[in-house]
């Protein structure tokens, strides 16, 4: 069927902000309910022919991931009372397309573990944060992980380092590269439990899409045969078949707005040449991640809600979690060759919740990959990492060593949700739209970064056991500067004095106003979240689709 | 382990390149001294769409010295010039001025501590002797980061010229791969782990 098209002035039942992680799945979900579905995504739609190994292109001129250079800045500052400055790049990262950074991601599928929904009762409530409780437990998503697995086309293999499942993967998992390897060797070597890596990548043909090619060209990239399970290869083509939902792209939101009974309306938005359009909708469904979201929530500010739209918590924008890091590199004899295949194939999750007994709060994975993603320009960029230099003959003699010799085993931990870390609107920067730019206030607590060194201790050792002849360590130990992984920023609650959305991502103070992306999250989970924001969006789209039918939005 | 023998035996071990590399280092010195005098001849008679010559065979000096032309090629053989000048009227037009400003900076120095304001015209220990002097600073900062985008970008782009940046660190640019990608996997695999 072809794809919808709907006036802007009739009120269509859905208007979905952001075709990403979330807002393909709701499209998908929505849709195919029978509900008319009207898109709204400020990218192109590309499609796999388009993408390049261009290395220039993506990662040095925002191909995807825009910031200034597209006129989209950003500023950034460690605390509240500091004037936060313009940042080059964007400190809070997401790409610009259909599919959101689910074109571009590395595809890590972490399933959260129960321990990750009740953490604060277990472990206690932590001073100073608002580390809580989800309202939702494992068991309650459980069902939409493997919705997930399913639909979305995740290879892997279960076993006990796996959260319970109700089903098996669709796909084995990838085949093992020399990182891999070296990372499994190293932790059966000290008595852990390394499994291959979850991704949704596709390791045999599935669902009508190829098999990976293991081209190298994935974290950052978009994928050219269409073996990454983004949402522009899975869930939008199936939407769009439905008849009933309209993907625009080059729409540009700039609010939401209210009627006088206090419910959302209608959508305005600027289309590529900069014409305003506003489409009526009965219900809004934000998914444009957790830097955008709150943005959008802030510029709909109005008489009636003076704090930003579905904000009487005040917590919009608060509570900014990434994940932590730790980069662990090691030069190996023989040849790893990282810049082939998928970013990552093996994990250990042994320390998923660090032992209290060590002082703080945190825990974490470690998984094999190669460094600066195994780009070439990347990799010269960073400097010699193991000979120290940047430019010369012996600068480049390492480089020639390094590229092809190199394993890192990477650390990714928790972050702690505080009210001092937000996305808020920068007072004089504005983008190309004459919007306030984001603006990033952000500084780890102390736990966070403790959590990345103790990441960062263990492999090391790692690197040790495996043979390692040269090694070189880093995290983030002044705090990080940024993220990809953009989290609790609309977080979801059973309490509309603490959070901003209900446990079925329904705004607590627009009853027609649904946040369905990372910012629902109400811990930072270990990493990769993207597996997360899929299941919730599954579960949210069950739920509004029954409140629908039994009239309730 | 010594790194550099490391370094020539990972060099000469690349999968599939390897007959071409040892080509390569066998017969390095006409290469070098081929494709050296190649270089020349493209900077005398290439037009610029941005630079001038004389600035263009300066800042062509600068990248020789981040990236310099040894046992392998280098920046100028890459063409890494042609990277900059192009990207100068693309997409960092705002790093001309900054980069012109840094070049007469350098130039003063060339001249009171060599007597020459030409860089290019110093010879390397000098060349980078004042390089040192100036690492700390932007235009520097710019001049490698210029000099690695070029090196390492595609070559439609004006430098990375026959691939000489990838072949230098052992990048070979296919879109297709299958296991083993390296050789511990490959161990992994015949060990049946």
């Amino acid at each position: 069927m072809a794809q919808a098209s709907f006036p802007t002035r009739e009120e269509v039942d859905f208007v979905i902000v952001g075709s990403g992680a979330a807002g393909g799945i709701m499209a998908r979900e929505l849709s195919t309910a029978g509900f008319s579905v009207v898109v709204l995504e400020q990218g192109p739609h590309l499609q796999p022919g388009d993408f390049r190994h261009d290395e220039w292109s993506y990662t040095q001129n925002e191909e995807l991931v825009w910031g200034s250079r597209k006129g989209h800045p950003q500023t950034f500052r460690r605390y509240e009372h500091e004037k936060a400055e313009l940042v080059d790049g964007a400190p809070l990262g997401y790409a610009h397309n259909v599919g959101g950074s689910s074109v571009h991601f590395s595809g890590n599928f972490w399933r959260l573990h129960p321990i990750d929904f009740n953490e604060a009762s277990v472990r206690g409530t932590i001073a100073g944060t608002n580390f809580a409780d989800w309202p939702i437990t494992y068991d309650e998503l459980e069902p939409y992980y493997t919705k997930v697995d399913w639909e979305i086309g995740v290879s892997g293999l279960a076993g006990p380092w796996d959260p319970p499942r109700s089903r098996d993967y669709p796909c084995p998992p990838m085949p093992v590269k020399s990182a891999g390897v070296l990372l499994e060797r190293a932790g059966k070597a000290m008595g852990y439990t390394p499994f291959p890596a979850p991704v949704a990548i596709l390791s045999k043909p599935f669902n009508g899409r190829p098999a990976c090619v293991h081209c190298g060209f994935c974290n950052g990239f978009g994928c050219e045969v269409a073996a990454k399970s983004s949402t522009a290869v899975t869930m939008i083509p199936q939407a769009l078949a439905t008849g009933n939902c309209e993907l625009r792209t080059g729409c540009t939101v700039a609010r939401v707005n209210t009627n006088e009974n206090g419910r959302a309306s209608e959508v305005v938005y600027w289309e590529e040449d900069g014409t305003e359009q506003a489409q009526k909708a009965k219900a809004v469904v934000l998914c444009a991640n957790g830097a955008e979201t709150p943005r959008l929530l802030f510029l709909s500010a109005s008489a009636q809600f003076p704090d930003g739209l579905a904000n009487s918590s005040g917590m919009v924008g608060k509570n900014l979690m990434f994940n932590g890091s730790s980069n662990a590199a090691g030069l190996f004899p023989e040849e790893i060759n990282g810049h082939k295949s998928i970013a990552t194939t093996r994990v250990i999750h042994d320390f998923y919740s660090i032992d209290p007994k060590h002082g703080f709060y945190g825990g974490g994975g470690i998984d094999s990959r190669s460094l600066t993603r195994g780009l070439p320009m990347a990799s010269a960029m960073r400097g010699g990492t193991f000979s120290g230099l940047s430019w010369g003959s012996e600068f480049k003699r390492g480089l020639a060593q390094e590229f092809t010799h190199t394993a890192s085993f990477n650390g990714h931990c928790t972050t702690l949700p505080l009210s001092t870390n937000n996305v808020t609107l920068d007072p004089e920067v504005k983008d190309k739209w004459g919007r306030p730019a984001l603006r990033t206030t952000f500084m780890n607590h102390p736990d966070d970064i403790a959590t990345m060194k103790f990441f960062l201790d263990i492999s090391m050792e790692m690197l040790d056991a495996v043979g390692a002849i040269k090694k070189v360590g880093s995290y983030a130990r002044d705090g990080q500067t940024g993220g990809v992984h953009l989290l609790g920023t609309c977080r979801m609650g059973n309490d509309p004095a603490t959070s901003v959305v209900d446990r079925y991502n329904r705004s607590h103070d627009v009853p027609n106003l649904f946040m369905v992306d990372g910012g629902s999250m109400v811990t930072s989970g270990r990493g990769q979240p993207t597996m997360t924001i899929m299941a919730l969006a599954f579960r949210a789209a069950d739920h509004i689709i029954q409140a629908a039918g039994r009239n309730e939005i | 382990m010594n790194d550099i023998q490391l370094s020539r035996r990972a060099f000469l071990r690349q999968t599939g390149i390897a007959a071409r590399n040892s080509l390569i280092v066998l017969s390095l010195p006409a290469i070098m001294s081929s494709s050296a005098a190649a270089s020349e001849a493209m900077l005398e008679n290439s037009a610029f769409k941005i630079l001038g010559s004389e600035e263009a065979r300066e800042f062509a000096a600068i990248a020789a010295r981040i990236i310099p032309t040894d046992e392998t090629p280098g920046a100028t053989e890459a063409g890494v010039i042609y990277f900059i000048d192009n990207v100068l009227g693309t997409s960092r037009p705002e790093a001309l001025e900054p980069m012109r400003a840094g070049l007469a900076s350098l130039q003063a120095s060339a001249q009171s501590t060599y007597g020459s304001a030409s860089f290019s015209a110093l010879t390397p220990e000098q060349q980078d002797a004042l390089l040192v002097s100036i690492e700390e600073t932007e235009f520097f900062g710019t001049m490698r980061y210029m000099t690695i985008a070029g090196m390492f970008s595609l070559p439609e782009y004006g430098g990375n010229r026959d691939y000489a940046g990838w072949k230098l660190i052992g990048f070979e640019h296919k879109h297709v791969w299958s296991p083993p990608f390296g050789f511990y996997d490959a161990d992994y695999m015949a060990r049946g782990e």
